[in-house]
């Protein structure tokens, strides 16, 4: 569990918890779909995330867009799944980014909230091994094949990552 | 005392000035004596005392060639005018200047750049006077004579010259005794394209297409989309100018039906008018502030017909003043083209030495700004 | 070169108009203001250029160029750092291979990243280049060259063949640039920089005239996507007009940019089309429509 506060957004700190082998992935993602309003989280699938850099830039663009009033979604935790998307399509963007029935490894981020509310929650609910948000970590979840496809460019390249969170960050132009 | 008289007659306008450049040691503003107009008005209060010697204007008259509403002017009648009316405006300045023969040191001429046929019946009437009183002649650059006259008026010192008209548009910057030319229009001038416009429109020629124009953009208030070709430094107009006029024809089909989405009002010619001024005046100060940037100025001076324009005067001190400086204009008497100008500039050649032999005393439609040597500036 | 004027912060734009962290006004220019700040991370540097509202002009048409400047500069990096790598459609591959034969790893490292922009409040971030401007190294290499005098002429050819190297290594990277299809439109020596090597970084990075290190292009605003020839060519004229009033003691050296450039090291423009863009600046030259008049 990390609380991670990004640059130039201090009034929004993020509650990060990325968690393995998740057993309920089925549950979570019930849970965003019926609106329980106790799951305000982004819940995202470990394996399509490319390194920390690639999460950060999506939750700085969702954040800077709702405080610009320009939410494409319904609130700041499904617009920081859709800004990883390099489309406009939303629900594509919760296909392929999001808690799906079969998501192994889940990266949990809240905007805002108490860390150790946040990360009792989160315990509680759900049923997986909380690590460490590190590249490392990251590295050994992807789905190289995933990415690919989401993003449309060969991620054995170093600059992948300047490609990928270029084309989110230019998403909607 | 040095005195010159100066012919200018590169487009519609005939003019005759006659200029005195004072001894250095007069610390004097200037006092300028313009009577082509008795309405008078001070200098624009921007304008500070300057430190290069101050000139009298001791003439300074003009004649313009207006041509009916949705016509040009025609070189062949522009020429014609400008014979009819040259000697009657010589006898005019002379007599108001109160100076005789003997005290002209020179007799100045625009030697371009401009439309030939006017150039030529200008030249022509300076030889002969030359010839007449035995005087030298001098060949003057139209747009250094703007900028001199520029300089002069307002006192601005080095500044980046923005020169505007019905034939240039040019962005312009002192280096080492020449003025180079940072950017340009590629195609067609600004003042082109408004007075084109205005044609379009069926607007009067009188007293300027431009200022028809510009009263017209007053009452406007929508801002249409238009093409903003700018590249670097330099501009182009055309396709602005072909975009605006199709908006023309299909205001005029709609009668009234074309709608301002955001007020539903319907649109109107004065939108147009405002439309095209506030697309080609953005696109002159931007160019204006990158060569101001580029070469360190704080000053800006706005020469040219088009410079009288009050919005693009605003525009420009706004620009201006964000980056600390200010900007010079001229009112119509010396923005405007006119003879005084073309004495002044020639002048300062002329004490330099400079001196056009009979034989050389031709008129040419190009002549680039960058082409003169300055050598009466450090 | 780091100012330290006081940055009005509440001028910045949204959200940096509020932001606790440290920015440094870098350069400024006629219509853009460079910053020195974080992103992402406190711990990563990068660069903020701002496109500052212009109050002359009327709002609808302000708005509107921002939008289509700072756009046009984050597609232009974008674009680039998918070069080579891309593989889906939409024109973000390889325009024409066989002019632009750039191969696997593209502009790698030699353009800056985007990290954030926002084409509304007109402001764009990219990662921050260590190092500094192939400007301050040529001077730096010249100071040191006058300095040894008569008696270090094999200092001053050691110097001479290091300064050919980055000559070289200048026509190396435009070459890349134009082969995948973006001409810069403002190349100068202040907008190269040079990035010290990973392994250099700590110890040498401004160790006296060194002109080792990696170069990368900066300031794409007046980039354009072109594949014409005469693009290309006036990219180079602007360049070589650009160094020789910068550097007029290095003048005679820039034939090495544009021979790297031709040959194509490193897969730029090599073969006929760089020969082809050569044969135009000549014309481009010619013309020196720009040119000063002089004599």
């Amino acid at each position: 569990m990390e609380t991670i506060v990004l640059p130039h957004l201090p009034g929004q700190p993020l509650q990060v918890c990325l968690f393995a082998n998740v057993q309920n992935a089925q549950f979570l993602r019930q849970q965003l779909l019926d609106g329980n309003a106790n799951f305000e989280y982004a819940f995202l699938d470990a394996a399509v995330l490319l390194s920390r850099q690639h999460v950060l830039a999506a939750c700085f663009r969702a954040i800077n867009d709702m405080l610009q009033g320009r939410l494409k979604s319904k609130n700041v935790h499904s617009e920081i799944v859709f800004s990883l998307s390099p489309n406009n399509n939303i629900s594509e963007s919760f296909r392929r980014f999001g808690v799906s029935e079969t998501t192994n490894h889940i990266l949990a981020i809240k905007v805002g909230g108490d860390q150790a509310q946040v990360e009792e929650h989160l315990r509680q609910h759900v049923e997986g091994q909380m690590v460490a948000f590190t590249d490392g970590a990251l590295a050994g979840m992807r789905d190289e094949s995933r990415i690919r496809k989401a993003y449309k460019v060969d991620i054995a390249s170093v600059q992948a990552d300047a490609f990928i969170i270029g084309s989110m960050a230019l998403k909607g132009s | 005392m040095p005195i010159a008289i100066g012919l200018e007659g590169s487009a519609n306008k005939l003019g005759v000035g006659i200029i005195l450049h004072p001894p250095h040691d007069t610390s004097d503003p200037p006092s300028p004596h313009d009577s082509a107009h008795s309405d008078d008005e001070a200098f624009p209060s921007r304008s500070k005392p300057h430190t290069s010697p101050p000139v009298q204007i001791l003439a300074n008259l003009r004649h313009t060639f207006v041509s009916p509403p949705g016509t040009g002017f025609l070189p062949k009648d522009t020429a014609a005018h400008h014979r009819r009316w040259v000697v009657r405006l010589v006898r005019q300045a002379m007599r108001q200047a109160k100076v005789r023969l003997e005290d002209i040191d020179c007799i100045c001429y625009t030697k371009g750049p401009g439309m030939g046929a006017p150039l030529g019946s200008v030249a022509i009437a300076a030889r002969l006077l030359s010839q007449l009183w035995d005087k030298p002649l001098v060949g003057v650059n139209h747009c250094v004579g703007h900028i001199e006259m520029g300089r002069a008026i307002t006192g601005a010192e080095n500044p980046v010259v923005l020169y505007v008209s019905g034939g240039n548009t040019q962005v312009i910057a002192y280096s080492a005794q020449r003025y180079r030319i940072f950017g340009e229009a590629l195609d067609i001038a600004v003042g082109n394209c408004l007075d084109r416009f205005a044609r379009f429109l069926n607007i009067s020629n009188d007293p300027a297409p431009g200022y028809n124009i510009e009263q017209l953009a007053k009452t406007g208030s929508v801002l249409l989309e238009l093409p903003y070709p700018v590249k670097g430094m330099d501009v182009s107009f055309s396709g602005i100018l072909a975009r605006v006029e199709e908006m023309a024809e299909k205001l005029e089909a709609s009668n009234g039906s074309w709608l301002d989405p955001e007020t539903n009002c319907p649109i109107t010619k004065s939108d147009l008018c405002f439309t095209l001024q506030e697309t080609v005046f953005a696109m002159l100060v931007e160019i204006t502030e990158r060569a101001m940037a580029h070469v360190g100025a704080a000053q800006v001076l706005i020469v040219g017909g088009v410079g009288c324009n009050e919005r693009l005067q605003q525009m420009m001190g706004m620009m201006a003043q964000e980056r600390g400086g200010s900007v010079y204009a001229t009112d119509e008497r010396f923005c405007i083209d006119n003879g005084i100008m073309i004495a002044h500039a020639g002048l300062l050649a002329h004490k330099m030495g400079f001196e056009t032999r009979l034989e050389e005393s031709t008129f040419t439609q190009r002549f680039r700004t960058d082409e003169v040597l300055v050598n009466w500036r450090d | 070169m780091t100012e330290t004027t006081p940055v009005l912060k509440d001028r910045l734009p949204i959200p940096f108009n509020t932001s606790p962290e440290p920015f440094t006004l870098v350069a400024q220019g006629a219509e853009s203001l460079l910053y020195k700040t974080t992103f992402l991370s406190p711990s990563q540097p990068a660069a903020l250029k701002v496109r500052p509202v212009k109050k002359w002009r009327h709002p609808t048409l302000d708005k509107r160029l921002t939008r289509a400047r700072i756009l046009a500069e984050a597609r232009v990096l974008v674009k680039l750092s998918g070069e080579g790598i891309a593989t889906g459609s939409g024109g973000r591959k390889v325009k024409d291979p066989k002019k632009g034969d750039v191969g696997a790893g593209g502009m790698r490292g030699m353009v800056p990243a985007v990290l954030g922009l926002d084409w509304e409040q007109g402001w764009l971030v990219t990662d921050w280049i260590e190092g500094g401007t192939v400007k301050e190294a040529i001077y730096r290499a010249s100071r040191s060259r006058a300095g040894t005098g008569v008696p270090g002429v094999g200092d001053d050819e050691a110097r001479v063949e290091e300064l050919t190297q980055l000559l070289r290594k200048m026509g190396e990277v435009v070459g890349k640039l134009h082969a995948c299809g973006v001409v810069h439109g403002d190349l100068t020596t202040s907008n190269m920089m040079l990035r010290p090597h990973a392994t250099q970084a700590r110890s040498t990075s401004t160790s006296e005239g060194s002109l080792d290190g990696d170069l990368v292009l900066i300031d794409f605003g007046l980039a354009t996507q072109s594949v014409s020839e005469e693009d290309r060519a006036v990219d180079l004229y602007v360049l070589e007009r650009a160094f020789g009033s910068t550097h007029p003691r290095e003048e005679d050296l820039f034939a090495c940019v544009l021979e790297a450039y031709a040959q194509g090291e490193g897969s730029g423009m090599k073969g006929k089309a760089g020969k082809t863009v050569l044969r135009k600046l000549e014309d481009v030259r010619m013309r020196g429509r720009k040119k000063s008049m002089v004599g």
